[in-house]
């Protein structure tokens, strides 16, 4: 960004560029300080630190590669990767989909419109250690609201469920929570996007004798793709570093973050235990950068295909 | 290969532990502290203080516990104990902190790293080998030289838990045990009146309490299953997790004992004797057996004075675990009274922790639920009446295996333990899996 500043201001004689730019770089300097002292630099000594082995009062001793060699023949690594990558595509799927479609139903002029909108909204500024315990509740085996309304009112299931110690289901049960808490931000960008879309367009397909599905197919989506991308990539980033909710709900649920049996540990859960239960900071830190090459990896195939999508 | 692209790694790795002490600590602020977790403590650093307590000594302690702030713990602590101490130490201040159980792991891992300890610890027993085998405690058995006097006041079990490799790097604060807590209403609805000394007698009562009072009430709960939790039945039926040596849980950890134990476990909670919590995501036990959902639970002393106040119309019983083929055996808990090394006022240090040793601290402590260490306060009359059965039950329990890998090895456990309760695996698959980490991990692996 500063670099392609600087190229444009080329021409200018040095002195005047000097002055041009002088206040540019005095004005970016407090952030940039702050960035390097707060993010930059940690990085880079996490970075240094990932190619050691430290349990913080042994002396820390160079290792190379060890710890990354080490992850990738990890058993429970994979596993917390693909733990991570399925709460991803479900959350992000969810609120998506979800977001997408009370946007649409918000957009119209329906009565009350207003206090809906905050509605939907609410859970996304509600405490995520807060809501992540109420969901706990929620979810209780024996004194559960979800166990009484599926048991003892719809009588969908014969007994309770515990949803957060069982291995097949609380995974799935914290990104419930994921998506609940998600829908209201995701709408808000969508009503953005559907409010930047021309009238005349829906009007002309209506004149084509376009329908309802129609017009959302041909005009509403086409258009939201560039909303759309961003709440991809945005969204994608946001699933693979979950981890507070995950970290409460296992813990009080389970005793064991990342519990029952391991099923709920995503590479943040599983990089926290390793580094600050297990004092093996440098392979916590090594883990900490293959799941952020994992993000960026990601982030750019989802910006890619969307490229291609749009051609 | 040590290349010189290694060494500016080297160099550059050296700044780091400043950094991460920032971010580990947020406000962690870089103290003169900081380099003494390094320096060689020995007991040429200082003249040993003789076994008579110089009231000389001064100057600042810091002392981190995880007394708790809704009890008396505090309380007795702050208002009690340590003016005691100021009386006979006019000029060593205490700076004491409270920090919750949970918290305070974290906080001295923090403290590790940043060099920003405390002169003193209440150390959970289980912690004492882990930071022991880190370097960061004072062997009291070279620095004291009253050690021995000390440790022969107290009980051998609770002493065990100091020792590392050779020496004692602590002294015992308070001990405790897990016994039997029996709801006496659950108990008169079910018309049982003996309460049951046996795992047999014990498993009629659940019987018992089933047919009367229907599936909705457990004759037991847990909250788990890890070792605190499951040991007390594991022991009770000879089973175990390693060999007397420590060096292998080959034979005992899936032994014939363990897996009798799980087994039993296992039918009861698929009778439904045993409260589904034990598989987590439930209520917390306290709460069903205040709530009178469960005839039974094990607890600790400090248990009856929460009931007080939580659930004051609850009236209860308590009893040793059942006995079974291995006796009636339960799992000890407590604290452990540590100095770290890094400590730059060891004299007024130990004789801080010379005094929390004293009767006159110990009976104080133990009057709240804090059980006394010390073998000459057995059956004081200023103690609570609850004492005796727990330290009945004391002279069989057991202590966890003393190793700085026991994290990794309870959670093995738990998982064992959680599969094979949830039917998943097999109890001996389940408990032959968890041996061979267990023995990976005694051999340091």
């Amino acid at each position: 960004m500063i670099a392609a500043a600087g190229g444009r201001l080329a021409p200018a004689r040095p002195r005047r560029r000097l002055r041009r730019l002088l206040p540019i770089y005095g004005l970016l300097l407090p952030g940039l300080v702050l960035y390097g002292a707060w993010a930059a630099w940690p990085l880079l000594n996490s970075f240094i630190l990932s190619f050691t082995d430290w349990s913080l009062t042994k002396p820390l001793t160079p290792v190379g590669l060890a710890n990354y060699l080490r992850a990738l023949g990890d058993p429970l690594f994979w596993r917390a990767l693909s733990a991570t990558l399925g709460y991803t595509v479900v959350t992000v799927a969810g609120q998506l989909v979800l977001g997408l479609g009370a946007a649409l139903l918000l957009n119209r002029r329906i009565p009350g419109r207003s206090v809906l909108r905050l509605v939907y909204y609410l859970p996304v500024i509600t405490s995520w250690v807060i809501v992540s315990l109420v969901f706990t509740y929620l979810y209780n085996g024996q004194a559960g609201a979800l166990n009484w309304l599926l048991v003892d009112v719809l009588h969908v299931l014969d007994r309770p469920v515990a949803w957060l110690a069982e291995p097949s289901t609380a995974l799935w049960a914290i990104a419930v929570l994921g998506i609940w808490k998600g829908i209201g931000w995701t709408m808000v960008v969508f009503l953005a996007g559907l409010q930047a879309v021309s009238p005349e367009l829906y009007d002309a397909a209506e004149v084509d004798g376009a329908g309802a599905w129609a017009r959302f197919r041909h005009v509403t989506l086409p258009e939201l793709r560039p909303t759309t991308t961003f709440l991809l990539v945005v969204l994608t980033i946001g699933g693979l570093n979950a981890f507070i909710s995950i970290f409460v709900m296992s813990s009080a649920a389970t005793g064991t973050v990342g519990g029952p049996l391991n099923s709920t540990d995503v590479v943040l859960t599983y990089l926290w235990k390793q580094s600050f239960a297990q004092l093996d900071l440098g392979y916590g830190a090594a883990l900490s950068f293959l799941l952020a090459a994992v993000t960026g990896l990601v982030s750019l195939v989802e910006l890619r295909v969307a490229r291609e999508a749009a051609r | 290969m040590r290349s010189p692209g290694m060494r500016r790694i080297l160099a550059l790795a050296a700044t780091a532990p400043l950094l991460v002490t920032a971010c580990l600590g947020g406000g962690a602020t870089p103290s003169p502290t900081a380099a003494p977790t390094q320096a060689p403590a020995g007991p040429t650093a200082a003249p040993p203080s003789g076994p008579t307590p110089t009231p000389e000594i001064s100057g600042t302690v810091t002392f981190w516990n995880g007394y708790a702030a809704d009890g008396d713990e505090i309380k007795t602590f702050t208002e009690v104990v340590l003016p005691a101490f100021n009386k006979l130490y006019p000029n060593i201040k205490v700076e004491h902190q409270e920090i919750p159980y949970d918290d305070l792991r974290q906080k001295l891992v923090t403290g590790l790293a940043g060099g920003t300890l405390p002169d003193v610890l209440r150390a959970d027993i289980i912690w004492v080998p882990e930071f022991a085998d880190q370097g960061a405690l004072l062997a009291l058995d070279t620095e004291m030289q009253d050690f021995q006097q000390l440790a022969d006041a107290t009980f051998p079990g609770p002493l065990s838990t100091n020792q590392w490799k050779g020496h004692y790097y602590g002294l015992p604060l308070d001990t405790n045990t897990r016994v039997m807590f029996y709801n006496d209403k659950v108990l008169a609805d079910a018309g049982v009146t003996a309460l049951p000394t046996t795992v047999e007698a014990f498993e009629a009562l659940a019987a018992q309490v089933q047919a009367r009072l229907g599936k909705k009430v457990y004759a037991y709960a847990e909250g788990g299953t890890g070792a605190w939790s499951v040991l007390p039945w594991i022991w009770s039926f000879g089973g175990g997790v390693t060999n007397a040596d420590l060096t292998s849980a080959d034979g005992v950890l899936n032994g014939p004992g363990t897996v009798a134990a799980v087994t039993k476990l296992k039918e009861w909670l698929d009778k439904g004797y045993l409260s589904p919590s034990i598989l987590g995501g439930g209520v917390a036990t306290s709460e069903q057996f205040g709530g009178g959902t469960t005839a039974s639970i094990l607890e600790g002393p400090w248990m009856p004075t929460i009931f007080e106040k939580q659930f004051p119309d609850l009236t209860f019983r308590y009893a040793t675990v059942p006995a079974g083929p291995g006796g009636s055996a339960s799992v000890v808990g407590g604290e452990d009274i540590v100095v770290f090394k890094s400590t730059p006022n060891k004299d007024a240090a130990l004789a801080f922790t010379r005094f929390m040793l004293s009767e006159e601290a110990q009976r104080a402590m133990g009057k709240i639920g804090q059980m006394p260490v010390l073998k000459s306060l057995s059956g004081d009359s200023e103690l609570p009446d609850y004492y005796p059965v727990f330290q009945k039950q004391l002279e069989t329990a057991r202590a966890r295996t003393p190793s700085p890998a026991w994290p990794k090895i309870d959670e093995a456990i738990s998982n064992a333990v959680l599969k094979a309760l949830r039917g998943d695996t097999p109890v001996q698959d389940a408990l032959d899996e968890a041996t061979k980490i267990v023995d990976r991990l005694l051999a340091g692996g």
